[in-house]
């Protein structure tokens, strides 16, 4: 093909005369072209697969033959268009339907998040606190001349002595707030660091208000500690959990993440089962717990029990978003159902895949979730705006916890933050996409007593033993312990799926229906058209280059003579050829070919 | 006329040239693309010029290959369901409900059998813990034990002996019986030195259990205590109670009219009579609600708490066994008529002196079989017999095929499960070593290395009952003074002793509302929608059809083949006319004798002298019109030759 191509005139030269011969199968050229319209429309008609159209253009004895085709062929088109719009429209909204299964593979046990409710007082923020807490007293004493005396001054009486100065903003305090409606509120003002913009958080109760506002004292003495997050559970002297058996084995220490939360005291994440699980009790987790109710914080921590959150591998576990209590004294018995949420992704919906995508920095070393993605978000509008970071939330680099030894108006600037959040003014929910694959976890639980009356004695004994603590000798013993067991309650477990409504086969063929329905051609026949157009242009130019060259001369019948388009063409000069060789695509490509096989003899 | 007329003319004289009788399969070919309905090869006969015609050929070729390849991705999508959700709001048909109390026995009355075993427990409690120190009474009942202890030999804590031994040195055993450290050599199963509980004590304590021959064992170590003592305890009371038939375990259990206090459903009184017995081997005596055999199921009229039902149950925790349980409560499982209730998997607690509502909500799903999904309609395509008088289910066969197992390698059944035919309770009178090969088992299981979990499949429809639970305080501080009194006078023949609070539980199990929901899987295609879909595609991209296809066949397979065996033939025929003419008169250079069955053909007259090697032509009428077709095309080209010679 090459050769030819290259067209040696030489060799062209030599086969042109010779007029009589068959033309040799082996000399067809590259392209040939037509040497007139007529031929090239002749050609067309006699081998088009269009239905309606070979019936419109090629028969013309009848005009009202013509016109009746010519109807039936825009009509067909027109219905024909109509239905490609409909369906392309569909198809472009990207319906999809939910479609559930049920399926019975095992799942992977979910991890368990512990925390007893019960957070301890870092030793460096001992003395801080012990401050906190006597103007925390001086406030409920002014409020309601009722004076609660902490018995855990006399402990920690020794070290009160010599401790640094710290600011304890005592302008920040308890106020009863009276209302013209005759309703009595307390709660606490906030002001900006002008002052001149000041609101109140007002609580109908005042044990909610005294909570809210102890916390967020409490949370800006923590602030200005070093951080301790990761030591500090080990000063606390001990586990919570006595015992731990998963699958009838005692857990290994690996399976176990521990940390404390400023709020929620100290944790245990059981996240170490990485094979598939099977339903049951007798494959679940159990746990004994110690839900001691002697708290380090009275005015932090009000429940007495553990907080139990059963969330997804790797993902962080947002206590305070989900997560329930077990009550001390009873065995708590947890079957999990799960659910299974897979999304599609654009173009069908808004989800992502993982971290990458997403235009939050996450602010938290674990694999995407919504939640986290939101408080990583707020955490950074926080920064932004009231230039520091809530103490309870991880902190971006560069950044600093908010205290008001550092930042006098922040609490003023986050309530704000986190009303317009409450309020969706924030743009950090649409900001957040949800994730393509999400697990959702059904619980139903039962309780039952225990330790009962009978086994109380030696099983409390023995955990007395292990422990070396005394649990015996608080009035109720039942209510220092819990037990707890967390089990895959079905075998089936649900995924609601995501699918197109239309995939791209069944589209095809649903075009393809119509096409044939209505028109009776293919995409070859496309093709067939195209290659018309592009003999036509291909034609157009050749002939229109040649008249424009001839036209001096005067070449009667130049353009229509059939027996005189060849000679003529391959008299082409070389301009013309300049002229199709700048058609770009394959108009180039064809005119290209055949201008240089024609033009080729010439030269 | 107009050339295409004319063009059309030559043809319909080209087309006596049909397919078998082309001469060449080229021929064939050139036949099939000019006459064809399908788009695109048409074209390849047609177009003019080499690249046009490569074009041509790698467009119809591509066509060909993307119907191909939709048409399997129609193929293999084909088998996938649509789900329909329908929710129904009928008058649903009450579940079956199974209670139990969580203790299995009246401990007075188990106690003589596992009198012995208490004993031995209290004293591994004593010397592992010094527990009954606590209390003086529990130190003389100590002493007492252990004063009766010097003259009896220990039986259980000899078969399978409780150990403590320290961490650090592991194979350092410290037998608590003889108080003496003897090596240990054997399989340690738990790992203690990386058990999560560090904080304390280096002790750890279990159990070593050894399989016939003595030469292997293992050691179950607990990090805890108290599931050593449990498991322990365990083991050697199902050892006790394997030997008891089942009728005097139905008599040492509880009694309908004990365990059902009061009894309501839809608002109407009901009593013990309204329940039929359920022995389980781990919790006793269980009764089952709307299960009774002859008797049409109930059903709720109305949703809502009110209309379920709302039983008080005796607790009684006196009779609790102190080492076997250690919660008290009662158990309860709803599940379907025909199911089995597996209360030891997926039961629901409730707790004494605590009203627990339980709202449910009915799902049922119904899945495909094959060829959509792996489930089975009723279990009889599983190769393992179901050993339960209950329908099948998963959780079933997976029982069903450890027991099998079970009663395979170790030559008894596991005591909590039923009996397979022709096999009895391991117990170690006869077994003695069971609970290693147990243990083993178990542990294989577990990790799936029985192929049970590979053999069971789902079944394919289901119900479900989702349970939403709420705790009450009940009685009442009020309500306890008058209703106590009441519940102890109406209990006076069956329980013979002044109610407690404790002792009771109130349990209320209703349909939140009659809305059932189904979850039906039905085949997302039919074989008519694949077919229209596979006629999408053929008329998309060739405009091709069924009659299409089978032309294609018929050219293609039959024709093609014909042509070949043809000339087979006659290439055949040729070398065995050579091979027998040559002793003859053979005229090669005389083409008119070769063959003599053939007419002289236009061909053969004007290729004067043929050379000797070319090919003899089969059949010469077709010849002669591909000659004439050729020539309707070259006369087409030499009307574009004609004028530059003119």
């Amino acid at each position: 093909m090459a050769h030819t191509t290259s067209g040696s005139p030489t060799f062209h030269e030599a086969q042109q005369p010779l007029p009589r011969v068959r033309e040799d199968r082996r000399r067809e050229r590259l392209v040939e072209l037509h040497t007139s319209f007529r031929e090239l429309f002749t050609f067309f008609c006699t081998h088009a697969t269009i239905h309606g159209a070979i019936r419109l253009v090629c028969s013309s004895q009848n005009r009202l033959k013509t016109a009746s085709w010519g109807l039936l062929f825009v009509g067909a088109l027109g219905a024909l268009y109509w239905q490609f719009g409909l369906l392309l429209e569909q198809y472009w909204r990207y319906p999809v339907i939910m479609t559930v299964s049920v399926h019975s593979e095992q799942k992977l046990f979910p991890a368990v998040t512990l925390c007893d409710m019960n957070p301890h007082r870092p030793r460096s923020a001992r003395h801080h606190l012990q401050v906190l807490d006597e103007f925390a007293q001086e406030n409920i004493r002014s409020l309601y001349t009722f004076n609660f005396s902490e018995n855990r001054d006399v402990l920690f009486a020794d070290d009160r002595a010599p401790q640094p100065a710290f600011y304890l903003d005592r302008g920040i305090r308890l106020q009863r707030l009276g209302q013209p409606g005759g309703q009595n509120r307390v709660g606490f003002r906030l002001c900006n660091s002008t002052g001149g913009d000041c609101f109140y958080r007002a609580y109908s109760s005042a044990v909610t208000a005294a909570r809210e506002w102890y916390r967020f004292h409490y949370v800006n003495i923590l602030a200005l500690m070093p951080s301790t997050r990761e030591d500090s559970h080990q000063s606390h002297g001990g586990h919570f959990v006595f015992s731990c058996r998963f699958e009838g084995q005692d857990c290994q220490a690996r399976h176990f993440q521990t940390f404390h939360h400023p709020t929620y005291g100290s944790c245990y994440t059981f996240n170490g089962v990485s094979a598939a699980q099977h339903p049951g009790i007798s494959h679940g987790i159990s746990l004994v717990l110690k839900a001691e109710q002697q708290d380090h914080l009275p005015l932090l921590s009000m429940e007495a029990g553990i907080k139990v959150m059963i969330h997804g591998h790797d993902h962080t576990p947002f206590l305070e978003h989900q997560g329930f209590s077990i009550r001390p004294g009873t065995e708590t018995t947890i079957g999990i159902r799960e659910d299974e949420v897979h999304r599609l992704g654009s173009p069908y919906g808004h989800c992502t895949k993982g971290v990458e995508g997403v235009d939050v920095q996450l602010l938290y070393n674990a694999s995407y979730t919504l939640q986290a993605c939101l408080v990583s978000c707020f955490q950074q509008l926080m920064v932004e705006t009231c230039s520091c970071g809530y103490y309870l939330h991880p902190l971006p680099s560069g950044a600093e916890y908010c205290s008001y030894a550092r930042h006098p108006a922040w609490g003023h600037c986050f309530y704000r933050l986190h009303r317009d959040l409450g309020t969706h003014r924030l743009p950090c929910s649409s900001r957040c996409p949800r994730p393509c694959r999400e697990s959702s976890y059904k619980l139903s639980a039962g309780t039952s007593r225990w330790p009962s009356s009978k086994s109380a004695d030696w099983i409390l004994a023995v955990l007395d033993k292990r422990s070396h603590r005394s649990l015996s000798q608080s009035p109720s013993l039942r209510s220092n312990v819990a037990k707890v067991n967390i089990f895959y309650q079905e075998l089936n477990y649900r995924t609601v799926d995501e699918t197109p409504v239309y995939s791209v086969p069944q589209l095809l063929s649903a075009m393809g229906s119509l096409w044939s329905l209505w028109f009776g051609s293919s995409v070859l026949s496309v093709l067939e058209l195209l290659e018309l157009l592009l003999d036509a242009v291909a034609l157009t130019l050749l002939l229109g280059c040649r008249w424009l060259h001839r036209a001096p001369g005067s070449q009667p019948g130049a353009a229509t003579g059939a027996s005189h388009a060849k000679p003529e063409a391959n008299q082409l000069p070389t301009d013309c050829r300049d002229d199709t060789n700048r058609l770009g695509g394959p108009a180039g490509l064809i005119s290209h070919g055949a201008s240089q096989s024609s033009g080729g003899s010439l030269c | 006329m107009a050339p295409g007329e004319k063009i059309k003319a030559k043809i319909k004289k080209n087309l006596p040239v049909r397919g078998p009788q082309a001469p060449t399969i080229k021929e064939l070919m050139r036949w099939y693309c000019l006459n064809t309905n399908t788009h695109g090869c048409r074209r390849i006969v047609v177009s003019r010029g080499r690249l046009r015609r490569l074009l041509w050929i790698l467009f119809t070729l591509t066509a060909v290959a993307l119907i191909f390849w939709q048409c399997a991705l129609l193929v293999a999508s084909f088998y996938t369901v649509s789900v329909s959700i329908k929710v129904h709001f009928q008058k649903l048909d009450f579940p079956a409900v199974t209670i139990c109390n969580i203790n299995p026995y009246k401990y007075s009355v188990v106690r003589d059998l596992l009198a012995d075993l208490e004993q031995e427990t209290r004293v591994a409690l004593k010397t592992l813990y010094g527990f009954p120190e606590n209390t003086s009474r529990k130190r003389r009942e100590a002493e007492s034990w252990n004063s009766a202890w010097e003259g009896t030999r220990p039986k259980f804590l000899k078969l399978v002996p409780l150990m403590a031994f320290s961490q650090d040195e592991t194979g350092e055993v410290r037998d608590f019986l003889t108080g003496r450290k003897r090596k240990f050599s054997g399989r340690i199963i738990h790992k203690a030195s990386d058990a999560m509980d560090v904080h304390t004590s280096k002790e750890v304590v279990g159990f070593q259990l050894c399989s016939n021959d003595t030469s292997h064992c293992a050691l179950y170590t607990f990090s805890s205590g108290v599931n050593a003592i449990q498991e322990w305890y365990k083991l050697h009371y199902m050892n006790i109670m394997a030997q008891v038939p089942l009728e005097k375990k139905i008599n040492m259990s509880y009694s309908a009219e004990e365990l059902l206090v009061t009894c309501l459903f839809d608002g109407v009184s009901c009593d013990a009579r309204n329940f039929t017995l359920f022995h389980h081997p781990m919790y006793g005596n269980c009764y089952t609600f709307n299960n009774r055999e002859n008797e049409t199921i109930l059903s709720t009229s109305m949703g809502g708490s009110e209309y379920g039902l709302q039983v008080i149950l005796y607790i009684n925790e006196e009779e609790y066994n102190p080492f076997l349980v250690s919660s008290s409560g009662a158990k309860v499982i709803v599940h379907r008529q025909d199911e089995y209730p597996f209360i030891e998997d997926v039961g629901t607690e409730i707790e004494p002196a605590m009203a627990t509502s339980i709202g449910m909500h009915l799902t049922e799903s119904f899945k495909l079989s094959e060829p959509y999904s792996q489930c089975t309609e009723d279990g009889s395509d599983v190769p393992i017999s179901n050993i339960y008088s209950a329908a099948y289910s998963l959780q079933i066969c997976l029982h069903s095929c450890f027991q099998t197992k079970m009663v395979e390698k170790c030559g008894c059944a596991q005591y909590n499960q039923p009996l397979p035919p022709a096999a009895n309770y391991c117990n170690y009178q006869q077994h003695p070593n069971w609970m290693y090969c147990y243990y083993e088992l178990h542990q294989a299981f577990v990790r799936e290395e029985l192929g049970c979990q590979a053999v069971c499949r789902e079944a394919c429809s289901f119900k479900e009952w989702t349970l939403t639970t709420s705790l009450a305080q009940w009685p009442s501080v009020v309500s306890e003074k008058w209703l106590l009194p009441i519940l102890t006078w109406d209990q006076g023949q069956q329980i013979k002793k002044k109610l407690n609070k404790t002792d009771l539980a109130k349990l209320l199990i209703f349909y939140k509302d009659l809305n059932q929901r189904s979850i039906m899987e039905s085949p997302a295609n039919s074989i008519e929608m694949l077919l229209s879909n596979f006629g999408g595609q053929l008329g998309l991209w060739m405009s091709c059809s069924v009659v299409c296809v089978i032309e294609i066949i018929e050219v293609f397979f039959i024709d093609f083949f014909s042509i070949i065996a043809r000339r087979q033939w006659q290439k055949a025929k040729e070398w065995w006319a050579r091979r027998h003419a040559p002793p003859g008169p053979q005229g090669q250079d005389n083409p008119g004798l070769d063959i003599d069955d053939d007419p002289p053909t236009f061909t053969s007259a004007l290729r004067l002298p043929p050379a000797p090697g070319t090919q003899v032509p089969g059949t010469p009428p077709p010849r002669y019109n591909t000659l004439r077709l050729e020539r309707a095309f070259s006369s087409q080209l030499t009307d574009t030759q004609v004028p530059p010679e003119s």
